[in-house]
């Protein structure tokens, strides 16, 4: 009976300190999520105010998606000006197809765009866990925009059990949104509707590239741009899938760019090869590096993007 | 990394067979003793060298062919390493060799001899235990105790820390370095190859707390893997400190049956080598880890060798009348000497290593930053790091959040842990480096 009686007050103990320590946990997990969401959500400046912009306000009639190829190239003042449409670059750095049509998913939840333009890049389609990692930038979007769950959870099993926390949508964001109210942030971004361009040029000896090697393709990221062209197809939205150039001539083809051709011929959608394009190849002249076009190449490249959609 | 079910069969098959053999050259006498023993350790290292050896030594004699002109008729196996295989094998072997000193009782019971070798918080990187310390354990009874339960949830959470915060944090600028080194410029590789230095003992001890931490929870005590090696004052200190179960491994059942010191000079330094070899090897089927050991055996042999001088010439100029001082170059010397040596082990060839080595000479270009918050997070990171393993190191005793009296200030502390490691933490596809080994 007392040995029972002693067991059940080292039991109750215990869970009295694990729940006190869960407590202060969860309390503090809760105070600073809700202060990072607020700041969060406030930024001005920086690839996290530009995508919350794109989500929760952009009305242009064109969207830009891609990479940081489509960030660093497509210029909206451009296509403005010769197109005569309100133009937003919706593209970030590093982010894989997956994530286009998560944003695009939320775009079409408040309006409807007339033209959408898909920058596609080689080795879109490469299977490799780095894609999976960056859809961490669509984790404070979750709570608010169940649109964009599906993909989310494609990041991991444990996705949604991790955003029980309040600050886990916000992790390792503290420095960025720091940054996102500073002065350098708003020289950098505030201008050009999500354009950023690079004003360097290249120098150097020119690199070279082999796509010869077979590559593992990844059907989450094919499925996905199936998904992205279905969906545009769907709304009625004009679709334009374009591969910017690339300054040198790499040994064999990249995999995706054929199968991404294919897909969008199968869909009766334009796609734009400028990958191997004889203007741009050996020019270290019009690039920032061997992906990036500099701010000269890349106006160069719309403007032969907007005579090619004119066409 | 893959779950292969029939991978399990290997382990089985080790299990049985150092089960058997463990019973055997306890009732066996004289040469038979022997002869059990030596059953048991070739099938050990029959399956690592099958597993682990098999494709780099057949990749070797194609190599030495070509050389002669011909071709290697042998084919390469097409496997994948069971995750841990180096950690059980050992942990398997020390078994058998203490029964057969006589320092341990054969195990009868099959299930508590399986569970000594596939006990899971160490099961795929260690610590790797000896059976005086961990087959004993199995038997006794072990009852609720809310303190163990803590502290090894403390043990935990510290080990979580330093692996999600520190060492992944600085995987990002490791990886991003050393996986594309033609466009890398000096600077890059060397604050890269710093900053490995940090990842691997946060990685690997982040890994060993919270396996000691979880046995610890059940009640089971494991052995200390590491000893805040980062303020070893000389090679020596360091395998003092770093990776002990295998140190201690190696000097047990290798280094003494070879003689040890207790040998001339020149046989004296040759075992040490030939250890620091076979560690290298243990690490990995590349010759990137066979230098990287023969580097780090050369450097205890050059300090054996030139300790006497070293002594005078240190009194010479006078540098023992300043000890802080003496002490701060000393682990620095020791940190930097090891930090060079593991450009090897992050390497993912020979070729690789040397040309990091070449680059980081010239000390040419500007830092590689892919996003200043990874430069800063990672500077944080491992200062938060050196000031909590510079209290525990020099200054035990005096004020501690951590084992602090009050449960609030200790229940605060590990919260704030708790809170930074979901505030900064790196929760990608990131794996431990060493369940490669």
């Amino acid at each position: 009976m007392v040995i029972n009686k002693i067991k059940y007050n080292l039991i109750k103990s215990f869970l009295f300190k694990l729940s006190a320590c869960l407590l202060v946990v969860f309390i503090v997990d809760f105070m600073i999520g809700t202060l990072l969401k607020k700041y969060y959500f406030k930024q001005k400046y920086g690839y996290d105010a530009m995508t919350t912009y794109c989500i929760e306000k952009a009305n242009a009639k064109m969207l830009v998606f891609g990479s940081s190829r489509a960030m660093d190239i497509f210029d909206p003042d451009i296509f403005e000006k010769k197109m005569g449409v309100s133009c937003y670059n919706v593209g970030r750095v590093g982010e894989p197809v997956f994530y286009h049509y998560a944003i695009l998913q939320c775009v079409l939840k408040r309006y409807k765009p007339n033209m959408v333009i898909l920058s596609f890049d080689a080795g879109n389609f490469s299977k490799n866990q780095d894609s999976y990692d960056r859809i961490t930038a669509l984790l404070p979007y979750y709570s608010d925009h169940p649109e964009i769950r599906t993909v989310v959870n494609l990041k991991g099993p444990y996705e949604r059990l991790k955003l029980l926390s309040h600050i886990y949508p916000y992790n390792s964001l503290v420095l960025p949104i720091i940054s996102g109210y500073s002065v350098q942030s708003k020289i950098k971004y505030m201008h050009n509707n999500g354009f950023i361009p690079l004003n360097k040029t290249f120098t150097g000896p020119l690199p070279t590239f082999d796509y010869s090697a077979e590559k593992e393709m990844d059907t989450v990221k094919i499925n996905s741009y199936k998904a992205f062209i279905e969906q545009c197809i769907k709304s009625g939205i004009q679709l334009y899938i374009a591969c910017p150039p690339y300054m040198i001539n790499s040994i064999g083809t990249d995999q995706s760019i054929i199968i991404a051709k294919k897909i969008a011929k199968e869909y009766g959608i334009n796609f734009f090869d400028y990958s191997r394009d004889s203007f741009f190849i050996n020019k270290p002249g019009l690039f920032a590096d061997f992906r990036h076009l500099n701010k000269t190449g890349a106006g160069l490249f719309c403007n032969m993007i907007i005579d090619r959609i004119n066409q | 990394m893959a779950f292969v079910p029939i991978y399990i069969v290997i382990l089985g098959f080790t299990i049985i067979v150092d089960y058997l053999a463990g019973i055997c050259i306890e009732k066996s006498e004289g040469r038979k003793r022997k002869y059990f023993l030596i059953a048991s350790l070739v099938a050990n290292i029959g399956i690592l060298c099958i597993f682990k050896y098999y494709n780099f030594i057949n990749q070797n004699f194609s190599f030495l062919l070509h050389g002669f002109g011909l071709s290697n008729p042998i084919p390469y196996l097409s496997i994948l390493l069971p995750i841990g295989l180096s950690f059980h094998t050992f942990q398997a072997m020390s078994y058998t060799i203490e029964v057969y000193r006589g320092n341990q009782k054969a195990e009868r019971h099959f299930g508590i001899y399986a569970l000594y070798v596939m006990f899971y918080p160490q099961l795929v990187a260690g610590p790797i235990e000896r059976p005086q310390n961990l087959l004993h354990q199995f038997r006794e009874k072990h009852h609720f105790s809310s303190d163990q339960v803590f502290e090894g949830l403390k043990i935990m959470t510290w080990g979580l820390f330093k692996k999600l915060v520190i060492a992944d944090r600085l995987g990002i600028y490791i990886n991003g370095a050393y996986n594309h080194l033609p466009q890398q410029n000096g600077m890059t590789l060397l604050l890269a190859t710093i900053f490995f230095s940090f990842q691997i003992y946060c990685d690997f001890s982040g890994y060993s707390d919270i396996a000691i931490g979880a046995a610890r929870v059940m009640g089971f005590n494991l052995m200390t893997n590491f000893r805040r090696p980062l303020f070893a004052k000389n090679t020596g200190e360091f395998w003092k400190r770093w990776h002990i179960s295998l140190s201690t491994w190696f000097k047990d059942y290798l280094y003494f049956p070879m003689g040890g010191s207790k040998v001339p000079v020149p046989r004296w330094y040759f075992n040490l080598m030939i250890v620091f070899l076979i560690s290298g090897l243990w690490h990995g089927a590349n010759w990137t880890y066979i230098i990287w050991g023969g580097i780090n055996g050369f450097y205890l042999i050059f300090a054996i060798a030139t300790k006497k001088y070293r002594d005078k010439f240190n009194k010479l100029i006078g540098i023992n009348k300043f000890p802080r001082l003496n002490l701060f170059l000393e682990i620095s010397i020791t940190f930097l000497l090891i930090s060079f040596s593991r450009i090897f082990f992050r390497s993912k060839t020979v070729e690789d290593a040397i040309t990091v080595m070449k680059k980081i000479i010239t000390f040419k270009g500007s830092i590689f930053n892919d996003g200043t918050a990874i430069v800063i997070y990672s500077f944080m990171a491992i200062g938060f790091l050196l000031a909590v393993e510079l209290k525990k190191e020099f200054y035990t005793g005096t004020f501690t959040l951590s084992n602090h009296k009050n449960f609030w200030v200790r229940n605060s502390y590990y919260s704030f842990l708790i809170i930074i490691i979901i505030l900064l933490g790196v929760f990608d596809g990131g794996q431990f480096i060493y369940f490669q080994f």
